[in-house]
């Protein structure tokens, strides 16, 4: 039976490796499934600093009415 | 008539050359690359198709063991795509190889069971020894479990080949029963000739089935382990 005949397993073997662990995952590895596209929600990632949340004047030199 | 009958399954080389490399890795020129957002519609069926075995053969699996999702597909395309292209008339079958599926076997099962005995060391030893056996039964079980864990990878070996080569055997000895008996009696030949198409569609199951029994097997061995 010519399938014993192990002159020919290594290169046999080899191709086979090279190619199901190699190019074929590389050709599979490419196929990307995105998820259909849907609207963002609008949810703002900065949370405002303890000083921001109460609107308050504030003094600086420069900023005052020049006399 | 041996040597005829046989001479399909050697492995080709052409004037000491192995050309059985190219036919070996021409199956994969048959999945293009996808490129675009939005492809051709062979790599978009493709695309599909993968996406529908992926979605049945990884619904059962941990997440340790969907790390080896791509493995499974790549797996299942191989084994497939060089059975179905192994129907055509003169072609050679790289599956009826022993020797290649000896090689996709032992690793695949060999992975799966070395990551089971690393991360669950006592699960996988726990296989060896089934739930409420009788004391006086356990060393002949112990021994019975172990023959059966190391035949996992000679069995699936050696059903794909021999399905495969058997298949192609009988196709072929088929198919020369009917041109001889064209001479002789051609209604019989008709006969013989309508039983051919039938063992041809079965073979197109076979080379899909076998693609899948494999995959799903090494697949089954990941699940025991992970």
């Amino acid at each position: 039976m010519p399938q014993l005949d192990t002159s020919t397993w290594l290169v046999t073997i080899i191709a086979m490796i090279l190619t199901l662990f190699i190019l074929i995952q590389l050709k599979f590895h490419k196929y990307s499934y995105p998820l259909s596209p849907a609207p963002k929600t609008f949810k703002s990632t900065s949370f405002p600093t303890p000083w921001e949340t109460k609107w308050t004047k504030f003094y600086s030199p420069l900023l005052l009415p020049q006399q | 008539m041996n040597e005829n009958l046989f001479s399909s399954f050697i492995t080709p080389t052409m004037m000491g050359l192995p050309i059985v490399i190219l036919i070996i890795m021409f199956p994969t020129l048959l999945f293009p690359t996808p490129t675009r957002l939005i492809n051709n519609r062979l790599v978009s069926a493709q695309q599909w198709l993968a996406q529908l075995i992926l979605k049945q053969m990884m619904m059962m699996h941990s997440p340790k063991g969907r790390t080896w999702a791509l493995m499974l597909i790549s797996l299942i395309m191989f084994i497939g795509s060089t059975n179905l292209l192994g129907l055509l008339p003169h072609s050679f079958t790289p599956t009826t190889q022993l020797s290649m599926n000896l090689g996709m076997a032992i690793p695949l099962w060999a992975g799966a069971v070395i990551t089971g005995f690393r991360y669950k060391t006592k699960a996988s030893l726990a296989h060896f020894l089934p739930q409420g056996t009788p004391v006086p039964l356990i060393p002949m079980l112990v021994i019975i479990e172990t023959i059966s864990l190391f035949i996992q990878p000679m069995a699936l070996a050696v059903r794909l080949t021999a399905n495969i080569t058997a298949g192609h055997l009988l196709m072929h000895l088929i198919g020369s029963a009917a041109l001889a008996l064209i001479s002789i009696s051609p209604t019989t030949a008709l006969i013989t000739f309508i039983i051919l198409i039938l063992l041809t569609i079965l073979e197109f199951a076979v080379a899909l089935i076998q693609a899948y029994v494999f995959t799903l097997l090494v697949s089954l061995y990941l699940h025991d382990n992970t």
